[in-house]
């Protein structure tokens, strides 16, 4: 059957445009002199400069990009890499011995459907008490609950589709269950843990809510830093220095993205299938 | 066998275990218990039992009621409009993805943006000053109307969305469209069938179950919407943006009514869990 490609490149092309139209026009606006902003609101970008992003990456007053990143940063590592500790030990038993199938894995797995503000606010109120408001660590937990579901629905399916026999191999020499997870599995597992990491990662990094509502000051991280950025400024928005502000904030997830895309997009399907 | 192993994979559980007792343990009780009492920020540790009260401030409320309306018509209109696109997208252009890949990177981007940075992205893309789609409506056609007055506002926050995760239902439709075995293809086609035909009589029926999927998933996912609609507009014009979520949010930082909020957070995830429990069962019905 022949089909032609030239209507469905056309179809692409429209498509691709009008969905990332908001990204584009962000890109594009950072690259304009604030001159040129107010003056030139098309896409078509006369004098492109850097101009602006000097200016976010000039440490000032009012925004600290540099805070912000490296909360972002430190509170997606807890987030991404602390529920791959505590769930791979026990995705293993609820592959290999039906453990938990029940009702332990569909619980947590429902968890990421739940709407995250019902969270939020007895957070905000454990954290108050503990200490834990407006701090990385804090947020970094509550962001590691987030990817819990997903995280631990990503290492059940890679741990199922390894062959047994390396295992059983491993029991008749002896090995214990602990040597067997983390020297047999856990190897094993690499390509499936880094496409989680890099899923969890983009997650808590993109996360916006419990940044708003758990960090006021200290632990800001982008998203939220992002947006405090448009509200202070009330009536003048500086535009051109708000683009660029949103294109360092993007930047991080949209190149493990684009780089992964495969894998990421694949994580997407496994984990709405599933649910 | 299985007895054998109880206490082991009892330990092997305990690491998640604990983690979610220590961070979700404690602050389930604290909803119970503010839920049913009277406080504010000033008297967070004396909480005066008011058994239901909290409850039925929040069901007399009209904002509640709103704000709940406004939830089910946004993620009933997002899921739907966000499926038939992926859907059309999916099909027509899958047998160019089976040459060219790279396409589906491309259209997934709006995906991996962060919903909060979508907002504001479209609030400098709406804007009538430095927006581009004002300033390109009114060199062609003279004419650009208010986004984010009270009339268009609903419009433009679902649109907003729509084109965000329309790339979601389009990744799980071309999965399903490519699962379709190649053979039922052929031996469909081989009286000449035309591809519309096709469509209809045999790929939508054998992708019923993804649509059923991506429609819940989308629906859910409009209906707890909080970042895009709160960093681009808030609670918008008069409060006519106010989701639940954001209902809920106002009422506690903004209100400062705790007992109130949790009360209303209790009802959000009852409802919550009776739509996954009922669309989980409907969905092993189906695949039985």
């Amino acid at each position: 059957m022949k089909r032609r490609m030239a209507p469905r490149w056309m179809v692409f092309i429209i498509a691709a445009f009008v969905m990332n139209f908001p990204v584009i026009a962000t890109f594009a606006t950072a690259l304009k002199s604030p001159r040129e902003v107010t003056r030139n609101p098309s896409l078509w970008i006369e004098a492109p400069t850097l101009e602006n992003f000097v200016t976010v990456l000039t440490i000032s007053d009012r925004l600290n990009v540099y805070q912000y990143l490296w909360n972002s940063l430190a509170a997606s590592l807890i987030g991404a890499i602390l529920p791959m500790i505590v769930a791979f030990p026990l995705a293993w038993p609820m592959v290999r011995r039906g453990y938990g199938r029940s009702i332990l894995f569909p619980a947590i797995v429902n968890l990421r459907a739940l709407p995250l503000i019902v969270f939020a606010i007895p957070i905000y109120m454990m954290y108050a008490t503990v200490g834990l408001l407006d701090t990385r660590l804090g947020l970094g937990l509550i962001l590691a609950v987030v990817n819990l579901p997903l995280t631990l629905m990503l290492l059940v399916n890679a741990i199922a589709d390894l062959p047994q026999e390396l295992e059983e191999a491993a029991r008749m020499d002896g090995a214990r269950t602990g040597r067997l997870l983390y020297r047999v599995v856990l190897p094993l597992c690499r390509p499936a843990l880094i496409t989680t990491f890099v899923f969890g990662f983009i997650t808590a990094w993109n996360e916006f809510l419990f940044g708003l509502m758990l960090t006021t000051s200290d632990a800001v991280p982008m998203t939220v830093g992002a947006s405090f950025f448009f509200a202070t400024s009330g009536g003048g928005v500086q535009w051109g220095v708000a683009a660029a502000v949103m294109v360092i904030a993007a930047l991080p997830p949209l190149l493990l993205g684009l780089v992964m895309y495969r894998r990421i997009s694949g994580s997407m399907v496994a984990g709405a299938v599933k649910g | 066998m299985a007895k054998k192993y109880k206490l082991e994979n009892a330990v092997l559980a305990s690491p998640t275990a604990l983690f979610l007792l220590a961070i979700l343990g404690f602050p389930v009780i604290l909803s119970v218990v503010y839920g049913f009492s009277e406080t504010s920020f000033e008297t967070l540790r004396s909480p005066e039992f008011s058994g239901l009260k909290n409850f039925r401030d929040v069901t007399t409320d009209d904002t509640f009621w709103q704000a709940a309306w406004f939830s089910f018509r946004f993620g009933s209109i997002t899921a739907i409009l966000e499926c038939t696109l992926g859907l059309a997208l999916a099909v027509y252009l899958a047998p160019l993805i089976q040459k060219h890949g790279w396409i589906v990177a491309v259209l997934i981007i709006p995906m991996i943006v962060a919903p909060a940075m979508m907002g504001l992205m479209y609030r400098l893309v709406l804007n009538e000053f430095a927006g581009p789609i004002p300033y390109y409506l009114y060199s062609w056609l003279g004419w650009s109307p208010a986004f984010l007055s009270p009339q268009n506002v609903f419009k433009t926050v679902v649109l907003a969305e729509t084109f965000q995760w329309t790339p979601f239902a389009f990744l799980l439709f071309l999965t399903a469209y490519q699962s379709i075995p190649q053979e039922m293809r052929e031996a469909a086609t081989v009286d000449g069938t035309r591809p519309w035909r096709l469509f209809w009589k045999l790929e939508l029926p054998l992708m019923i179950p993804t649509v059923f999927v991506a429609v819940f998933i989308r629906f859910i996912d409009g209906f707890r919407v909080f970042d895009n609609i709160y960093t681009l507009v808030g609670a918008g014009p008069g409060g006519s943006t106010t989701s639940m979520s954001i209902y809920i949010y106002e009422t506690f930082l903004r209100r400062g009514e705790i007992g109130k909020s949790m009360a209303a957070a209790i009802l959000l995830f009852a409802a919550a869990f009776i739509l996954l429990s009922f669309g989980q069962w409907v969905m092993r019905r189906a695949s039985r």
